[in-house]
């Protein structure tokens, strides 16, 4: 600031014969004033602006000084103005204004004795104000702020009432809008925070008829200040909080109350468009993860601020950060469409992403992939490996749902080329360890996979709970069930109790399957304890806003006794447990299944029928329900069998790695006489009795 | 030692409260001085403790002499801004096996923290960037990690006892209804609807005896929770050390923004190969509750009231590679944090965005 202030006077001094001041209608060259102020003749000075100008002591005074401010010397003006008796001329000020106040309608009678004093008022404060700039020319921070807050005390005591829009001269107005906005940057360089917290809340919360421009300024330096500073400000002052109006509770909530209101400001065409406001709005509500009210402030932007592609990218970004991915899908579209911005690297990326996490949507995911792999070159470069990721995570998602064999193990070892590649691109990235094992165990190749899942937890000091659980359940499916349990427990040692949930129903199942039904039993009392725990400690804020895929699932707690007892064939207990479950969710494929299995296993064959039925219309694609159902029906005539055998086929369309399907599609070729079909179906059943994990691997998800 | 932590801090829950309150009102004590005059000791006995710490870092560094106890200046002042002290315990925290359990540094820093005297924490909270940075970047090396993980948990236990455990909420405003900053047609709003939107910026806290992995990232998380709340009272030097570790971290080169392709001038120079095996050995997972507070202080560093240029300079370099981190992986969370702090931290380089709008107008007709 000192620099452009130097070069400016150096700009003035090639053309100093133009410089003039004018005061009751006389007009005058400085150059002889100033050639005296150079010689350091400060009243010499002063008494021939006296003379010249017919001016006081005062008024001569405050030119000089702003003469002197304007060449640059900010010393000399010091000088200068140290020369008024400002409290003085701020005393005398005082009763003239005050009298009049009130008389606002008598305002052409005393209209020349306002303008007067008001004009006296003007020159007083600009001069406070000027000795203020200068001293913090010269770096004495702490006495410009202190010169500066006198110039706002002083107008608050000439104004009782705050200033008045109508009677104000403009140069007063100019004098106590600059001071206004001067003082809390002045306690911030100064370093006092606490000072500069109070001078903003002065400046925003009392009656300065600051323009909108100026108020806005200082909004937006105020947020900023809030946001940034990292002192805490504290609750306004209580003579602020007017009944019932909304108070924020600390600075951020101050800073986004602000930041809101400058963008609504925008909106009413109050001020002109700052792009920086929006950006410190992003920054505060994603602090927060409040991504859904930006996108709210976004949509409400008219059209013609910013591109639209930018607006729908950044509205992805906002949907997809709350987990609305379909809203943001939508929008990565339409800024993908050819004829918008096709080659976006971040939008691709995000639209792969938001893809591969979806088996419908992993063909689409495919196509955004690949254009993300031609696109990443030169500065984006980097980014390739990422894109290689993706397109290897949509083809292992496309490949669950493909129509046929062939398509399907084409798509598998596309998928684990691209990750292999991803990995050579991206050999710090931990993620690519757990995707490939994940890949390879729904592969059943699960040597492999163990060994990724174990190199995951290592990479990632075991700090996700993800690569514990997979390598548990990897290890179930090849049936080393005492070693899974360890695997288990060792993770439970490194998890606090609310995110145990998974972890013990997992070892349940591990009980379960170990035939140590009061082992299982045991652990899911534990699970039930934690849950009422959970609920008594956490109330309904958990519930809102934490609870997430982390807590203690009461419904899978009941569920899983369900199964237990099913194995075990105690119904009655069965049916109090599922009957839990069923309050919890009333519309689940799992508890109709489950509830199916029980009439099945009191005989009551039709309920079982068409509780499974029941249960396939509420999810079309529920692969055990598929297998009783066909396993029902090869049971009835032989009118039945074509359904059974379609049925199950759909079965191993979805799910080509369920043994209980192949096996029940080998009776039915039995039953037909394709001897040769069956032995094939019984073998394949037989291959993958081996590699059944005790939970689907996509559980983990 | 990790399990004498939190046990000592679950027993003295009402002593460290208070401490607590009278750390506040002298952190305003120093705001106000700057740094031109040291803060009054409070009492004799936070004295006396200064002087013990003192005397016990003595004998772990060469340069820290018993002889600055008759020093004028504040002591515990002078710890918190003696370069010549920060770079030799920097240099000590940096070699291979100082975070192990018996390692003397991380003993000092353990019992200063715990003698709950504000001004020595403060000192302590200046090396975190140094220890939560070598810690987290440390633990896939299977080095030991008993002293880094005792420090670490003695600040989180500080942080939870002073919270009481509670989570920290923001409610985001709602334009409709009038605030303190403006007026709205619709009546004042009933507290029930407030909670409508509450958000959370930092879950309740548990108390932990021992760092569990997958409770890792929150602890140091909390830990820079607190080192936020102090930073304006930290030494530069401290900040520059937390923005090197947020590259570490991140595991990534800077990478310009891809939407102003014209800006050059602050692509890395020193980008050789020798950095890059340092950059992958440090690459960690970074979750949320890590990335939140992380945001919080490279704001701080980048936009806050303190303008230092080689901290600017930085802190753009982590934000840099923090959002090129938040590419590869694809988190929208992140890069909208990241993406507004960089496009943010250019703006405010931007002369055209720093006009002061408190200078008169000089024109060369000056009237009365």
């Amino acid at each position: 600031m000192l620099g452009s202030q130097s070069s400016d006077s150096i700009e003035y001094e090639d053309q100093t014969p133009s410089r003039e001041v004018w005061a009751n209608g006389v007009c005058m060259k400085t150059s002889e004033v100033e050639a005296k102020l150079d010689e350091g003749n400060i009243q010499e000075a002063e008494s021939s602006l006296r003379e010249g100008l017919s001016l006081n002591f005062e008024e001569a005074r405050a030119l000089l000084g702003r003469l002197e401010y304007q060449r640059g010397n900010v010393e000399a003006a010091l000088h200068v103005f140290d020369g008024i008796d400002l409290p003085a001329a701020i005393q005398r000020l005082q009763p003239s204004f005050s009298e009049k106040q009130p008389s606002r309608k008598g305002r052409s009678r005393g209209d020349s004795q306002h303008a007067v004093s008001q004009h006296a008022a003007s020159l007083v404060l600009e001069a406070i104000y000027l000795k203020a700039k200068s001293l913090q020319k010269l770096g004495r921070l702490n006495d410009a702020a202190h010169e500066c807050k006198r110039v706002l005390d002083a107008v608050e005591k000439i104004f009782h009432q705050g200033i008045p829009d109508v009677q104000v001269d403009n140069r007063l107005q100019d004098t106590v809008c600059q001071a206004v906005e001067l003082l809390p940057e002045l306690w911030k360089q100064a370093g006092c925070y606490h000072e500069a917290m109070s001078a903003y809340r002065r400046a925003l919360l009392s009656q300065w008829n600051l323009g909108d421009d100026n108020c806005s300024r200082i909004q937006k330096a105020f947020a900023v200040f809030l946001m940034h500073s990292g002192v805490e400000a504290g609750p306004p002052s209580l003579a602020a909080q007017v009944d019932g109006s909304y108070v924020p509770k600390h600075n951020l909530e101050e800073a986004i109350l602000l930041l809101m209101i400058l963008v609504r400001k925008f909106y009413l065409g109050k001020i002109v468009w700052d792009p920086s406001i929006l950006e410190h709005l992003t920054f505060a509500l994603s602090l927060c993860g409040q991504t859904s009210v930006l996108a709210k402030e976004l949509e409400e932007i008219m059209p013609g601020v910013f591109h639209r592609v930018d607006r729908w990218n950044t509205l992805a970004l906002c949907y997809s950060t709350v987990g609305q991915n379909k809203a943001a899908l939508n929008l990565l579209r339409k800024s993908l469409h050819k004829h918008e911005q096709p080659d976006d690297l971040t939008a691709l990326l995000l639209a792969a992403k938001i893809c591969s996490e979806d088996s419908h949507l992993a063909a689409e995911g495919v196509g955004y992939a690949q254009r993300a792999i031609s696109n990443a070159q030169g500065r984006n470069e980097h980014l390739k490996g990422v894109a290689i990721r993706m397109l290897g995570l949509c083809s292992g998602k496309q490949a669950t749902i493909s129509p046929s064999d062939f398509e399907r193990s084409r798509l598998q070892s596309e998928a684990l080329k691209s990750l292999d590649a991803a990995m050579s691109l991206e050999k710090n990235n931990p993620d690519l360890l757990f995707e490939l094992g994940m890949l390879y165990a729904e592969q059943r190749n699960l040597n492999t996979a163990l060994r990724y899942a174990k190199r995951f937890i290592d990479a990632t000091g075991g700090s996700l709970l993800k690569g514990w659980r997979l390598l548990a359940l990897i290890l179930s499916a090849q049936h080393r069930f005492s070693e899974a349990e360890v695997v288990i427990d060792a993770a439970l040692d490194e998890t606090a109790k609310w995110e145990q949930g998974p972890l013990l129903r997992l070892k349940a199942k591990l009980k379960t399957s170990q035939s140590l039904p009061m082992g299982a039993i045991e652990t899911y009392r534990y699970l039930l304890a934690l849950v009422q725990a959970q609920r008594k400690s956490f109330g309904p804020l958990r519930s809102v806003s934490q609870v997430g895929g982390d807590g203690v699932n009461e419904y899978e707690v009941w569920h899983g006794l369900a199964d237990l007892y099913s194995r075990l064939s105690h119904w009655k207990d069965m049916e109090v447990c599922l009957g839990k479950a069923k309050e919890l969710k009333p519309y689940s494929a799992e508890v109709l299944y489950t509830e199916g299995v029980m009439l099945q296993g009191r005989g009551q064959a039709e309920e079982a029928m068409s509780a499974y039925i029941t249960a396939l219309l509420v999810d079309p694609s529920f692969v055990p329900c598929k297998i009783l159902i066909g396993a029902l029906l090869s049971k009835r005539d032989s009118n039945a069998l074509p359904v059974a055998r379609s049925i199950l086929s759909d079965a191993l369309k979805i799910e080509p790695t369920s043994r209980m399907a192949w096996y029940y599609l080998g009776i039915i070729h039995r039953v037909d006489g394709r001897i040769a079909d069956a032995a094939d179906c019984f073998q394949a059943a037989s291959m993958l009795e081996e590699f059944d994990p005790i939970e689907n691997f996509s559980s983990i998800l | 030692m990790s399990e004498d932590s939190s046990i000592s801090e679950e027993t003295n829950t009402p002593t460290t409260s208070v401490s607590q309150d009278t750390s506040t009102a002298e952190t305003t004590a120093i705001t106000t001085s700057a740094f031109n005059i040291h803060p009054e000791t409070p009492s004799s006995s936070s004295s006396f403790n200064t002087h013990l710490a003192i005397q016990s870092l003595s004998s772990i560094l060469t340069t820290v002499s018993p002889s600055l106890l008759s020093q004028d200046q504040d002591p515990a002042f002078y710890l918190l801004h003696n370069p010549d002290i920060s770079s030799q315990v920097s240099s000590l925290l940096r070699l291979p096996d100082s975070g192990a359990g018996d390692n003397n540094l991380c003993r000092w820093f353990y019992d200063t923290f715990q003698s709950s005297e504000p001004q020595l924490q403060l000192v302590v909270l200046r090396f975190l960037p140094v220890i939560a940075g070598l810690y987290l970047s440390r633990v896939a090396l299977k080095k030991p990690l008993a002293g880094f993980e005792a420090v670490l948990l003695a600040i989180y236990a500080h942080e939870t006892t002073s919270r009481a455990g509670q989570a920290v909420t923001v409610n985001v405003p709602d334009l409709s209804y009038p605030s303190i900053y403006h007026e709205s047609r619709r009546p004042a709003k009933d507290n029930d609807a407030a909670d409508l939107n509450l958000a959370v910026i930092s879950p309740s806290l548990e108390p932990h005896g021992t760092v569990r992995s997958t409770r890792r990232a929150r602890i140091v998380g909390v830990a820079l929770e607190l080192y936020y709340s102090k930073i304006s009272l930290m030494p530069v030097g401290s900040k520059i050390d937390f923005c090197e570790f947020c590259k570490v971290w991140s595991g990534q080169e800077g990478h310009e923004l891809q939407d102003d392709e014209d800006n050059v001038e602050f692509q890395d120079n020193q980008g050789n190969a020798d950095k890059e095996s340092v950059i992958t050995e440090g690459r960690i997972a970074l979750p949320w509750e890590l990335l939140q507070p992380v945001s919080r202080i490279l704001g701080h560093c980048l936009l806050g009231p303190t303008r230092d240029e080689e901290l600017i300079g930085s802190a753009s370099a982590a934000c840099r590679s923090l959002y090129s981190r938040s590419l590869h992986d694809i988190n929208p969370h992140a890069i909208l944090a990241t993406r507004s702090l960089l496009r943010l931290s250019k703006m405010a380089l931007d002369p055209k965005n720093n006009v002061d709008h408190t200078e008169i107008p000089m024109s060369d007709v000056i009237s009365l």
